[in-house]
């Protein structure tokens, strides 16, 4: 268990940002089973059969 | 011919499931007790890992898929839990943002009795509908997600209203 739970926020954080450039910039994200997003390469490492998040704007709505 | 997709192309159906088993197997297909006779599958997802928010999502089938145009073609996505009327409720409307039922990228449509909001996946031009080659379920979810992250760190406020209006994901 942390013992810094601010910092563990933080790191979250930092990921979701990282991740949501990832997808700005059209590198290899993927969705796992659980439906996390991740990036292709770690999840390949931890043996998930992920999805690759296709490429493109979502629909504006209204 | 019937008047229900499955019930006129099995093999898609088949890669339906083929597709859902292999991505997403924690979700199962039901169908519908409203008459309409429209299948979905039903699942949770929690698209910003540990620590984020747990989506219970319904993937509902039009009649008509995979032919259906606008807002993420023939396969609308349901959050029940939360409810995006829920949330959105809570948040300005603002029309000039493109924020015009509170949320990006979303749209409503009736459901039973009521009118919900359902999430945008695919821009209509990206959706992929021909003889040989649809979007499934299991594509639809993944753009789901996508708009999931976008969503809870709009709501968080680590993107812009311009980010997450434009929808680059």
């Amino acid at each position: 268990m942390s013992n810094n739970p601010s910092g563990d926020a933080d790191a979250v954080a930092a990921r979701r940002r990282a991740l949501a450039e990832a997808l700005r910039s059209g590198e290899d994200v993927v969705v796992t089973p659980s439906g996390e997003v991740e990036y292709k390469d770690e999840a390949a490492e931890q043996g998930h059969t992920a999805i690759q998040v296709p490429n493109g704007k979502l629909a504006r709505g209204e | 011919m019937s008047f229900y997709w499955y019930e006129n192309d099995h093999g898609l159906l088949d890669g339906e499931k083929m597709a859902m088993a292999k991505f997403f197997p924690a979700f199962k297909l039901y169908k519908l007790e409203d008459g309409s006779g429209r299948i979905y599958w039903r699942g949770k997802v929690q698209p910003t890992g540990k620590g984020g928010m747990v989506w219970d999502l319904m993937l509902i089938y039009k009649n008509d898929h995979p032919q259906s145009e606008g807002f993420g073609g023939s396969i609308q996505i349901l959050p029940v839990k939360p409810r995006l009327k829920d949330i959105a409720k809570q948040l300005p409307i603002d029309n000039d943002k493109g924020l015009g039922l509170g949320l990006p990228h979303i749209y409503r449509d009736n459901f039973g009795r009521n009118e919900e909001y359902f999430i945008c996946t695919a821009d209509p031009k990206y959706f992929k509908a021909s003889q040989t080659r649809s979007t499934s379920a299991a594509s639809s979810l993944s753009w789901a997600c996508k708009w999931i992250l976008l969503c809870e760190m709009w709501l968080n406020g680590e993107i812009s209203d311009d980010v997450a209006r434009e929808g680059v994901y």
